[in-house]
């Protein structure tokens, strides 16, 4: 029930947004519609499974340029090369998975920097192929059943019904007897693995899912900004990615879009501030992490249960 | 071959760096089990505040001085406020040293400005040739404070009272305390030699490359992989590892290409995380999933 009511109201929230026909206002809905979509990913393998990811960028740049690529090499339609690089970067998470699991912790934590920043290299240094810093330009806008999905209203739509879609998808793998062995994972690898979870094949899988999210959401979002650069994929889009799912709570389905609408609106509120607003970042970051381990959601849900149980008691007294 | 000889000259300059901030991260390491990703903006607050103190008027060797002081006592700072209360805890560990990496990076954009700022060298300008390289005196410097660092770390460690405190600690913390140390006073201990380490790695290399409030990034991973090709744990390793990562770089952008000197960097590193992650000197068990 509670799912639904969820639900109903993300969508009557959306509505309202775009409602009001304020161009500014929609444009930074798909914005955070399409960074949702490697936060869910990356919340599934690190908030879920617990192990962390500095590379998510990377899967969300390959799903971009392979789509913007396999689009312009095969002239297929924009759904169809987003579906194409989306497997493609599944296939290759579950590789890397292969690769990187034999580690944990820190060292995990710095394989998948190096992957990330590999990855952002390349894109820079192969000219020939990702037009390197000059980028890719003139990446058709998404087309389906001869609709062309050129503004922003419709880009809305199509993306948080994948958005949303996602979610759904992500809240039954939590639910599913995989999920509950994720949990095990995050809570104690030696104990999942005494009551016979085969625990390096579902981290593989995790990573699979988790690279299809990023990849689906990079396709995305390839089409509708047009032109792709190496920029927003560095390691920096990885760092970001990890407070949204840290901001949400780690593993907290619906606390994670809330990570990803936070940090999305903090960035926006904070410009005014100039230099200051990197350090008020920063510091909210700490804050957050040391004092609500739980996400911010939460964290605040907590202070004012205490608030209002100090208030009461001061009042029967 | 006076190619190579050059190459080899300055890699060894790089990897005396990225060993030293290397050494820093296995100090905090060791006590606190936490990875600090603020490392590489220790050594950007020691070079811009030395930078700062010197343009002020301040004689060089007095603002290197202060500078190091400076860096040891935001070391502290940070300890205090953001490492003690998520000790232990890997996951949040890197955010929240990630987050305050990002803190110092705004604080030194808001005092010092965006713009890169050099440094005088400690000792001229002028060219000394060797075996048919060119070599900055600023370089033979670099490498000088480097050996010292290392082997006055490698002796701290081995044989004083402290160093073996220090390694008991890392070692076995509940036990340490059982014997009646205070593992929290070492933590302490460990940012302070960490700050002071960042903050003369970034002092010594400022007069060759320009110093910004965002080098400190770069710098802080270079040294975290130097650590792990050296095998996390003692000064020698890091030092080790820096130096082959320094090296290489050197040799793969000048035949290769500089645009990949830093993929092949991180390749080297993969290649050491997957076949034998406890590096050069270190052990395997430990990292393993």
């Amino acid at each position: 029930m509670m799912r639904w009511r969820i639900l109903a109201l993300a969508a009557a929230a959306l509505l309202a947004c775009a409602a009001t026909g304020n161009g500014y206002i929609i444009s930074l809905l798909v914005v955070i519609g399409l960074q949702a979509l490697p936060a869910m990913g990356l919340a599934l393998i690190a908030g879920f499974t617990g192990q962390i990811s500095l590379g998510h960028a990377a899967f969300y740049g390959l799903g971009a340029y392979g789509a913007a690529l396999i689009g312009r090499w095969l002239g297929v339609p924009a759904w169809v090369d987003i579906a194409l690089s989306t497997a493609m970067v599944a296939l290759l998470a579950w590789a890397i998975g292969w690769l990187v699991f034999r580690l944990k912790g820190h060292y995990l934590a710095m394989a998948t920097l190096a992957f990330g920043i590999i990855v952002q290299i390349c894109f820079t240094e192969m000219h020939g192929v990702t037009g390197g810093q000059d980028g890719l330009t003139g990446i058709p806008p998404l087309s389906l059943f001869g609709l062309t999905f050129r503004s922003d209203a419709a880009m809305l739509a199509v993306v948080w019904l994948v958005a949303i879609a996602a979610i759904l998808a992500a809240q039954n793998l939590v639910a599913s007897p995989t999920g509950l062995a994720m949990r095990a994972i995050a809570e104690n690898e030696v104990t999942a693995r005494s009551v016979g979870n085969d625990v390096q094949s579902i981290k593989r899988l995790i990573m699979m899912v988790s690279g299809a999210f990023c990849a689906l959401g990079g396709g995305l979002y390839a089409h509708y900004i047009g032109y792709l650069s190496p920029g927003p994929f560095d390691v920096g889009f990885s760092i970001k990615l990890l407070l949204m799912v840290a901001i949400g709570g780690f593993a907290d389905v619906w606390g994670v879009l809330l990570g990803v609408i936070f940090i999305t609106l903090i960035g926006e509120l904070l410009k005014p501030l100039g230099a200051y607003d990197i350090v008020a970042y920063g510091t909210l970051l700490v804050v957050s992490v040391i004092y609500c381990p739980n996400g911010l959601l939460r964290g605040m849900a907590a202070l004012v249960a205490r608030a209002r149980r100090t208030a009461i008691a001061g009042s029967t007294r | 071959m006076s190619d190579a000889l050059q190459f080899l000259m300055s890699g060894l300059v790089v990897g005396s760096i990225y060993g030293l901030i290397g050494v820093g991260f296995t100090c905090i390491y060791n006590v606190t089990g936490i990875v600090n990703f603020a490392q590489g903006d220790f050594a950007m607050v020691g070079a811009m505040s030395a930078i700062a103190l010197n343009v002020a008027g301040v004689p060089l060797w007095l603002a290197i001085l202060l500078a190091i002081v400076i860096t040891s006592v935001v070391a502290v700072l940070i300890e205090r406020t953001a490492i003690q209360p998520v000790r232990g805890d890997v996951m949040r560990g890197i955010i929240v040293t990630i987050g305050v990496g990002v803190v110092l990076q705004g604080l030194a954009a808001i005092i010092w400005g965006t713009d890169a700022q050099p440094m005088p060298a400690f000792s001229g300008e002028k060219l000394i040739h060797l075996l048919g390289a060119t070599v900055m005196p600023q370089s033979l410097w670099v490498i000088g404070i480097g050996i010292l660092a290392m082997g006055g770390l490698d002796l701290l460690f081995r044989r004083t009272y402290l160093g073996q405190m220090f390694r008991a600690c890392a070692m076995n913390p509940f036990a340490a305390r059982l014997v009646g140390m205070k593992v929290e006073t070492m933590s302490l201990v460990g940012f302070v030699m960490s700050g002071a380490l960042g903050a003369i790695a970034g002092i010594v290399v400022a007069p060759i490359a320009l110093t910004q409030y965002d080098s400190g990034l770069q710098l802080g991973i270079k040294g975290f992989v130097a650590c792990i090709v050296g095998g996390f744990g003692g000064p020698v390793g890091a030092a080790l590892g820096g130096l082959v990562l320094g090296v290489l770089e050197a040799f793969s952008a000048g035949y290769v290409s500089s645009g990949y000197k830093n993929a092949i960097a991180f390749a080297l590193l993969l290649g050491f995380l997957l076949f034998r992650p406890g590096g050069l000197l270190g052990d395997y068990d430990r990292v393993r999933a």
